[in-house]
Formats: C-alpha cells, structure tokens, sequence
C-alpha cells in the first residue's frame, strides 16, 4: 500500500477525496456542481484502472451527462433563493462532523486489521474482462429480466417525475 | 492494483457523503452528497469484481447508475415542487411531514 506500488491510484484517490471534500465545502451550489463533476471524472479514471471500460464510459455519460445537467437547471432555476441561507446547521455541525470522524476511525482500525495480510490482486484480468462485449453478454442473456424490470422503472420515474413537477391548477 | 487503497478511498468519499446528508442544509448539496454515497458504493463494487475476476459486480454497478438517474429524476421534481410550495430551499423548513 505504499505510494510507489501504484502512484496513479494514490495520486487519483487524492484528487476524488479532495473533491468530494470541495462538493459539501463549497460556498456557491455551482461550485460544488463542479467540484462534483471532478469526483466523477475521477472515478470514471480509477474505473479505468480497475480495467472495467465500459462502466467508466457509463459513469461519465449517465452522471456527467444527464445527472449533473439536471442539477445545473436545477440551480439555474433557484439562482437567488441560495444566498439566504447558512451553510451549516450551527449548532449541530461540530458534534455530527465529530460524530463521522470517529465512525470513519473506527471503521478504519476494524478493517486495517483485517487488511494488512490481504493479498494484492497482482494477478491479471481475466480476458475481456468489463469490456462492452461481455458486459452486453451478461447483460442480455444471464440478467435478462432484471434489465426489462429496470427499463419499466426508469419509464415509470419518468411519467412520475413529469406529474409531480407540473403546474398545480 | 491494491484493493485495500481503494476501499480506504470509498470509505471516505462515503463518510464525506454522510457528513454532508447531515450536517448540510441547502437541499441541493444535500442530494449531491446521496450521489457520492452511492458512487462510493459503486467504487468498491468494482474494486471487488476486479479482485476476484468476477463479471457481476460490474452488472450491479450498472444496475445502480441507472437507478440513480431514476432518483435523481424524482428528487429534483420533489425539489422543485417544495420550493414552489415553501419559497426557500433551506430543509429545516421542510418539516409539513414532521408529526
């Protein structure tokens, strides 16, 4: 786990956290939109590395495409009613921020010792692994229904996103 | 590649999203901070796939994106239909719900 093993994965794991860091820092809601569109590109490259193509190209049509343009209209449309409001929640922030900190110590000890003798997956890919070919395979042929179950909900997400935002008579 | 670097990753851009689902009060960093749990989720689902060679995690990590979009789809029209309703964006005011 040292830095020269694998500098890529350190110096992409450095920037995601920084960015995730800047997505609940920033001041301004686009700001952090951007900061959020950092971390996904990111993850998009560490997807890269972890030699599974398809999800990357994925992870930055679905997210930076569509999500993160819903959000940009989004903040265009509420452009004003930001500036009124505080950031935090004054009185609870510290303890919670304490709160997260712990649980994340906590978590890492109890998987550190577990971690430390766990082998490296040194070993290759095996072959095609997480390329559009065999993605589609498994898609199609061994996952079938649940691809048909999640074409139905996104239409029904669709109809019902389009009900609930529509002008109230 | 080292799968216990990459779980330490996930585990922080997860407590960072915990950090920001409660501590934040503007509704839309709110819901940008469910996306990075979920991302960090989807994170470790393909460091794992990786590790032991197995194709499926890479299904569950599609399987998750799209249903995100479904979220995020729903979300923002809720979002945009409370603001419209209430006139601010700050979500302790979104208590009609509260008993």
């Amino acid at each position: 786990m040292t830095f020269f093993e694998n500098p890529i994965q350190w110096i992409l794991g450095c920037i995601l956290i920084l960015s995730s860091l800047g997505v609940i820092l920033a001041r301004k809601p686009v700001h952090s939109s951007i900061s959020f569109l950092l971390a996904l590109l990111t993850l998009a490259m560490l997807y890269l590395q972890l030699s599974a193509q398809f999800i990357a190209v994925m992870q930055i049509l679905v997210y930076a495409g569509a999500i993160l343009v819903i959000f940009m209209f989004v903040i265009v449309l509420f452009q004003d009613a930001y500036q009124q409001i505080a950031r935090f929640d004054a009185q609870s922030a510290p303890s919670l921020l304490m709160a997260a900190a712990a649980i994340f110590v906590l978590a890492l000890i109890f998987l550190g010792k577990r971690l430390v003798g766990f082998s490296p997956s040194s070993k290759e890919a095996p072959e095609g692994f997480g390329s559009v070919q065999a993605i589609g395979q498994a898609l199609y042929v061994d996952f079938f229904f649940p691809f048909e179950a999640v074409i139905l909900l996104f239409l029904i997400a669709v109809i019902g996103s389009l009900y609930i935002a529509r002008k109230a008579k | 590649m080292d799968i216990s670097l990459t779980i330490f990753i996930s585990m922080a851009v997860f407590a960072i999203g915990v950090v920001g689902v409660l501590a934040m009060r503007n509704t839309l960093i709110f819901f940008l901070s469910i996306e990075l749990m979920l991302n960090a989720a989807n994170l470790l689902f393909v460091a794992f796939a990786r590790h032991w060679g197995n194709q499926t995690g890479l299904i569950w990590v599609f399987f998750v994106l799209v249903v995100a979009a479904a979220e995020a789809a729903v979300g923002l029209a809720i979002i945009i239909n409370l603001f419209r309703s209430k006139k601010v964006v700050d979500i302790d005011q979104y208590n009609v719900l509260r008993g």
